[in-house]
């Protein structure tokens, strides 16, 4: 039993268990015990009791019921084991991997000014100068009028819509991935946290911290717009419009289901909620690529069309194979890998054509 | 008051770690287990409920996206309470910046007196607390909430706010003081005593 008769108002206060009495009732014949065995110590233990309660202040009252809801609807939101569990031994890449969805529309040539494009993608001419190499730039430019895919140095994997121009260095920097957009476009990001990969566009500037997202930007009505699917994603001012360090101003970190709206002009950011984070009329942009003991055939013929690829392969070797499983964001080259992976086929890329050999599935 | 209910220490650092390597069942226990306090303590900044709830549903997502790095964590409540408070005053910051409310310090007007209405006891003495802890700076209303009503120690509650251990001790002997001298003369007590049931 404690030395109650000498206690004083503070030492009330920091008493515990008398703090679970007067917040929660616990222990109520205990504590009723004590306060007619310690007469004098009513008023102390009064003036605690106001303190406390006055710290405590007003609550709501938020039901059992109440939390399980708002737990069940978290719970709702993340991935579901089971589909992961199909995923089981590519689950290493899978977590690497996080995919970002830039849709942009028309910019402003501004950052297009440098004119020292050389090599185009695939080109493996081997520079001297290794440094320079940093600083050599590849611009593609989507002049046809289906979709274009583009592979980065890094592994990520861009869709070009029509006339988008994409620029990027034949080496990332250690520090940072920083590419330039003009025009739509969908991004599948490879997550590397120590390099964070940055979208500049107009006078936005995108940074992934990871997981996916969806952007759009509108050229017409000086706003740019952003919407986050899923993760969390940076998106700064860049006050000159060129990437110079120190320009940003703002900073707005995103969330899922939230939406920016940045006015180039007076770069203001006004941040909301939305329903739909769905941006543009791509496929791939809403696509859910869940196989169940779908043919390969028709697994080749998805990522075909949404990637604007071209398949090959033994149509009679590969009769029997099926594919479970769900991909998710991952840059074309991981899907093709797991997909390859489940029914023990290889493939190789020549002249932009995907080739890919199997022993067949029984 | 399920949040209150203390598990052993031990459990709940046992059920973090397995939620680090992706155990879903200790993720769901988690965050029921810490959901109402949370929204309590959120409560604190905003009247705004809906957006307390988005923020919740915001933090616990993000920390299971980066479960895998969050094993370190040993103090989970600290942690989960200083995550809430930074993203509802990035969220109230950035709702009142950009919608060009302007304050010098916005998050200073945030915190609605009519919040800390004591609801449990009789009107006259509701009014009589109300009214002394208003007389209290928004910070020292809530270093005590999270001393006496959470249990946080003095260190918790410095990395929770973001402040110095000093700081936080100061809030603390101030608030306690100025508390006191407001409610110095009380003089009725039995019957508040058996009214608690």
């Amino acid at each position: 039993m404690n030395n109650y008769k000498s206690f004083e108002v503070k030492d009330w206060l920091e008493d515990l268990r008398f703090r679970d009495w007067v917040y929660h009732g616990k222990d109520d014949a205990y504590w009723l015990n004590v306060l007619r065995d310690n007469p004098l110590q009513a008023a102390n233990m009064e003036q605690a009791r106001e303190i406390l309660l006055a710290v405590k202040g007003n609550q709501d009252f938020i039901s059992e019921a109440e939390v399980k809801l708002q737990v069940g609807e978290i719970m709702q939101a993340i991935p579901d084991e089971n589909e992961r569990r199909i995923l089981y031994w590519w689950n290493g890449n899978w977590l690497r991997v996080a995919a970002v969805f830039l849709l942009m529309t028309g910019f402003a040539t501004i950052f297009y000014k440098q004119k020292n494009i050389t090599a185009r993608f695939g080109n493996a001419a081997k520079s001297a100068f290794n440094d320079s190499e940093t600083l050599t730039w590849t611009e593609i430019e989507n002049k046809t009028t289906q979709i274009k895919l583009v592979n980065l140095p890094d592994g990520s994997s861009v869709i070009l819509k029509k006339n988008a121009r994409l620029r990027y260095p034949k080496h990332f920097t250690k520090e940072k991935r920083e590419v330039e957009l003009a025009g739509e476009a969908f991004f599948e990001v490879v997550k590397n946290p120590e390099q964070p990969f940055l979208v500049y566009a107009g006078n936005m500037v995108t940074k992934v911290k990871g997981t996916s997202f969806s952007i759009r930007a509108n050229d017409e009505d000086d706003e740019v717009k952003l919407v986050v699917k899923t993760g969390i994603v940076e998106v700064s001012a860049n006050d000159t419009g060129k990437k110079e360090n120190g320009a940003e101003v703002k900073k707005l970190v995103l969330k899922p289901n939230e939406q920016v709206t940045f006015n180039r002009k007076n770069q203001t950011m006004i941040a909301k909620t939305v329903t739909t984070p769905v941006l543009l009329d791509l496929p791939v942009e809403n696509q859910d690529f869940e196989f169940k003991r779908t043919p390969l055939a028709d697994v080749f013929a998805s990522l075909e069309k949404t990637y604007g690829l071209d398949i090959r392969y033994d149509k009679l070797a590969i009769a029997k194979c099926t594919i479970t499983a769900r991909l998710g964001d991952e840059p074309v080259s991981e899907k093709l890998d797991m997909i390859c992976t489940v029914v023990n086929a290889k493939y190789e890329t020549r002249n932009g054509v995907i080739l890919v050999s199997s022993p067949g599935c029984e | 008051m399920k949040h209150s209910e203390r598990l052993p220490e031990a459990y709940l650092t046992t059920r973090w770690q397995q939620f680090c390597r992706g155990d879903k069942t200790a993720f769901g226990e988690i965050t029921e287990h810490n959901y109402a306090a949370l929204y309590h303590y959120g409560t604190r900044f905003t009247p705004d409920r809906d957006m307390i709830k988005d923020c919740l549903q915001d933090l616990f997502l993000e920390l299971w996206e980066k479960k895998e790095s969050l094993s370190y964590i040993s103090a989970i409540k600290p942690y989960l309470f200083q995550s809430l408070r930074n993203n509802l005053i990035h969220r109230i910051r950035r709702q009142s910046v950009f919608s060009e409310i302007k304050g010098d310090d916005p998050f200073d007007d945030i915190s609605p007196e009519s919040d800390w209405i004591v609801n449990e006891t009789d009107q006259l003495t509701a009014t009589r607390l109300k009214k002394a802890i208003d007389s209290l700076p928004r910070r020292q209303k809530e270093a005590l909430y999270l001393k006496y009503y959470e249990n946080l120690s003095y260190d918790e509650i410095a990395s929770v706010m973001g402040l110095q251990r000093q700081a936080v001790a100061n809030y603390l002997q101030y608030g306690i003081q100025k508390l006191r001298d407001y409610l110095q003369h009380v003089t009725i007590f039995l019957a508040l005593f058996f009214s608690m049931g």
